[in-house]
């Protein structure tokens, strides 16, 4: 079963231009663009942003598991809307009901909050 | 007409009692074969069109016996007369922990088109695909593949031998063919009846029918006896009754569309073909008698609801009940339609829609992989259950109502200091230039004198003045505040303020936290010696904020009372909270430390007197209504519900929602409030809690009649109406 385990990063919510040319401090960092002015990036350790408004938080919020081919399978069962077709790209919508976000790749990332975790891993028999 | 089979292949049971069935016997010929019905009498078609064959079949209702094959050992109860199959009881203490039944499978495929039935029709449609290049799915219910419904997308669900099949597909063509059309005249609801094509299956099952007839369209009623048909009474062309004794009655009325699939979508991409769109004579209307057999609806119902106006088929359908049953008008659409027609006499009225189920399915098999709400958790939650907590899902979130004595956990609040999981409450954060003009516009109460380090309890309203949610507004700094909201309400008041921030063109950001951070309540008049122990040295005053560091876990502190006693929220990331929460109540086991849930909440809340919106509240409760005008600050220029309440302000008001008190134990919350005058009920209760300290029932409830009463009768005592809050009206507590 893929692990669905908490991750840590950074949250950032500032405007689209500054969180364009933020500066992500840390190793494997994976910045997630949740919206035009918010970014989230798992694994980062800090964050150099030009916005004095900017907020910038920690984020323990929020869990990730990492779906090889055979994972990722299992997982499409559970999605009923259409998922875009390059990898890379951010999808957000629900896995077997619960709101998650989805980066399509090798591997894939599923991503959802921690409040949400132990229903997702329920609902998709891990 | 008791017919016991040549061969037996078996035993059913019947309400108790075993019965043998033959090879291939449906459990309703089964049931039939014994002289007896499988429902409670009606025209029955053998063909899966009528309601007339439903029972409970292994423990699952509203099952159409007709589909069912007999098997050793079925067992069949049959539905109360007039009434409902009664519902299981379940009773479980923890629904987190209740176990799962088992799985049912579903499968999902999608087709370029799919089709439904596959006779004649069917088949033409699915080579007509075919030679096209058209990926073609086939659903035939005599190959396990039954049909339940058809929705937009459009989307198929069916259920078939493997578990359900989910079906996507550009196109659906609906090739079911047609029904018999059932009787629906005086004694139509008789037993002993059966159409031409139940007839021929009941003759090949060899089972004996007794004395029959045959009867068409110069059918006038039925007569019975002990609820069997024993005669059928026709009408000649010169209008002579003729009578004919029988035992079963054979009824060849014509043929109509089966088209509840075609009726359960009229969204683009789906189609009927075949005999399932050819549209047939109708039957002549009826003037007595049943005419929905599912449903029970007499022609007396049409006209009575005819008669109140409702004379669109649609309409009439929902006033009369005709078509609301299992079969969704399989057997009275075309009786209903061809009485509108007579009624105006004018053409019969378009079919009206149908809705799923086609085929009745068990709670387990429409949930089989379909997305619910999901219910959150927060970090806690494996600590409340290792403290024996009972949860509960409240606001979206998986709550502990009590840990096994509410009444103890109120005491560790008032007298002692107590711990609470409000990891749920909404948090948002706003920061930017325009923050101040943002939040002034959208609180009745002032923002900009909030200091940095202070907070205001502040209602949301919305642009009608009704109240939306309440919470804290916390300054962080001259630009960066801290909001929060309630549990429920806290994704709507996102939303609110993101839509009016955008509309305005304000330079706001906006963070939701709700779900990053944890937040634990501490609260009880021991609070401050507990949090002096993990470093808590210079606790904020009352409606105060600091950052600080508790038991090593990065808290936002906040300063303030929902219980009535002394109250710090500490709110901190996720990955913190268990330590906190163990360091919390490790460090505070010899002052009596104790989680409270839910229950004691709401009655320490109550004690109060203070609201909790989206329980207490209704859509349009003003702060009038609520007696906090206090909370709205009127000679503020302009905020989102302001010209409402200054316009209503001049009207008089017949709703305020008040407290009470009376001696005894505390009436069921949602009671009605009645005039002790008259009777009438006047209001209801929204809050009711038995106070171990004031030792009396406490409620908080509506009175919806002026004058307003100072007495009422509630639970058939008297109460009095008595100012909130009930304990420290002055607040020392809380700001002790």
């Amino acid at each position: 079963m893929p692990a669905l385990e908490p991750v840590e990063g950074w949250r950032v919510v500032a405007t689209p231009s500054a969180l364009d040319g933020a500066r992500w401090n840390g190793d494997d960092v994976d910045v997630l663009r949740i919206a035009p002015d918010e970014a989230l990036a798992l694994g980062a350790t800090g964050v150099e942003i030009d916005d004095p408004d900017a907020i910038v938080e920690p984020e323990a919020g929020f869990s990730v598991a990492m779906l090889d081919v055979d994972d990722w399978h299992g997982v499409v069962d559970h999605i009923d809307w259409p998922l875009p077709e390059e990898p890379t790209v951010l999808a957000q919508g629900k896995v077997a009901g619960v709101p998650a976000r989805i980066v399509l790749g090798e591997p894939t990332l599923l991503v959802v909050q921690a409040a949400y975790a132990n229903e997702l891993r329920s609902r998709l028999g891990w | 007409m008791t017919d016991a089979p040549a061969e037996v292949a078996g035993r059913i049971v019947v309400d108790g009692r075993p019965i043998e069935f033959a090879d291939g016997d449906s459990v309703a010929v089964a049931i039939v074969r014994t002289g007896e019905v499988p429902g409670h009498g009606g025209c029955l078609c053998l063909a899966g069109d009528c309601g007339n064959c439903l029972a409970e079949v292994d423990g699952v209702a509203y099952v159409r016996t007709c589909q069912v094959a007999a098997r050793p050992g079925t067992v069949v109860v049959r539905h109360p007369a007039g009434g409902k199959p009664q519902l299981p009881v379940v009773d479980w203490r923890d629904l987190t922990l209740m176990p799962v039944g088992s799985k049912i499978a579903v499968r999902r495929t999608e087709a370029d088109v799919a089709v439904i039935g596959g006779g004649s029709s069917g088949q033409s449609a699915v080579e007509a695909a075919r030679s096209a290049g058209r990926d073609v799915l086939l659903l035939d219910a005599r190959d396990g593949s039954e049909v339940v419904g058809i929705y937009p997308g459009p989307s198929i669900v069916a259920r078939d031998p493997g578990g359900m099949l989910h079906v996507r597909a550009d196109e659906i063509v609906v090739a079911t063919g047609s029904v018999e059309i059932q009787p629906a005249c005086p004694g139509s609801d008789l037993g002993g009846i059966v159409t031409a094509g139940a007839a021929e299956r009941l003759e090949a099952a060899g089972v004996d029918l007794g004395r029959v007839v045959h009867v068409g369209r110069e059918l006038l009623r039925f007569e019975g006896d002990a609820g069997r048909v024993s005669a059928v009474v026709t009408v000649g062309m010169d209008a002579t009754e003729t009578t004919t004794p029988c035992e079963t009655a054979v009824v060849d009325l014509g043929r109509a569309p089966r088209d509840v699939l075609a009726r359960m979508s009229r969204a683009e991409g789906v189609s009927a073909v075949g005999p399932a769109a050819e549209d047939q004579p109708l039957p002549a209307p009826p003037r007595d008698g049943v005419v929905c057999p599912c449903m029970g609806t007499t022609v007396d119902d049409l006209e009575a609801a005819w008669d109140q106006g409702y004379t669109d088929l649609e309409l009439l359908k929902r006033a009369s009940w005709a078509g609301l049953g299992p079969c969704q008008g399989g057997a009275c659409l075309p009786h209903v339609r061809s009485w509108i027609a007579a009624r105006t006499s004018g053409p019969p009225p378009a079919p009206f829609t149908a809705r799923p189920a086609a085929r009745q399915i068990t709670l387990a098999e429409a949930a089989a992989d379909v997305a619910i709400d999901a219910f959150r958790r927060t970090p806690l939650h494996d600590e409340h259950l290792t403290l024996g907590a009972r949860m509960d899902r409240f606001g979206g979130w998986w709550r502990p109502w009590h840990y096994g004595d509410a009444v103890a956990e109120y005491w560790a609040v008032r007298e002692g200091v107590s711990v609470g999981d409000v990891s749920t409450l909404g948090k948002l954060v706003v920061s930017g230039p325009d923050v101040v003009e943002a939040l002034e516009r959208i609180y009745p109460c002032h923002v900009a004198d909030i200091k940095p380090g202070r907070s205001r309890y502040a209602l949301l309203l919305n642009e009608r003045g009704h109240v939306m949610d309440d919470g804290m507004i916390l300054r962080d700094a001259e630009t960066r505040f801290t909001l929060t909201f309630t549990s429920g309400g806290a994704a709507n008041a996102e939303m609110w303020l993101r839509d009016w921030i955008q509309t305005w063109g304000l330079r706001v950001h906006v963070m939701d936290r709700t779900m990053s951070l944890a937040a634990i309540n501490v609260t009880g008049p021991l609070v401050k010696t507990l949090l002096a122990r993990l470093g808590l040295e210079d606790a904020p005053r009352f409606l105060g904020h600091i950052r600080a560091e508790i038991a090593g876990v990065p808290c936002h502190v906040m300063r303030l009372s929902f219980t009535g006693e002394t109250a710090f929220e500490l709110h901190h990331p996720l990955d913190g909270s268990v330590a906190l929460w163990r360091a919390l109540m490790d460090a505070g086991r010899d002052l009596g430390v104790r989680p409270h849930g839910l229950q004691a909440l709401f009655g320490l809340r109550l004690e109060k007197g203070h609201v909790i919106v989206g329980m207490d509240t209704e859509l349009d409760t003003t702060p009038r209504r609520l007696g906090m005008d206090w909370a709205v600050r009127m000679e503020k220029p302009a905020f989102i519900g302001r010209a409402s309440l200054e316009r209503t302000a001049k009207l008089d008001d017949s709703r305020r929602w008040v407290g009470f008190s009376m001696d005894g134990e505390a009436p069921t919350e949602g009671s009605p409030i009645r005039s002790v005058e008259n009777g009438e009920i006047i209001g209801n209760v929204t809050g009711s809690w038995t106070s171990p300290l004031l030792r009396k029932a406490l409620m908080l409830g509506w009175q919806r009649r002026t004058p307003f009463a100072d007495r009422v009768e509630i639970d058939g005592r008297e109460a009095v109406v008595t100012p909130t809050p009930f304990y420290d009206p002055e607040g020392h507590r809380a700001r002790a």
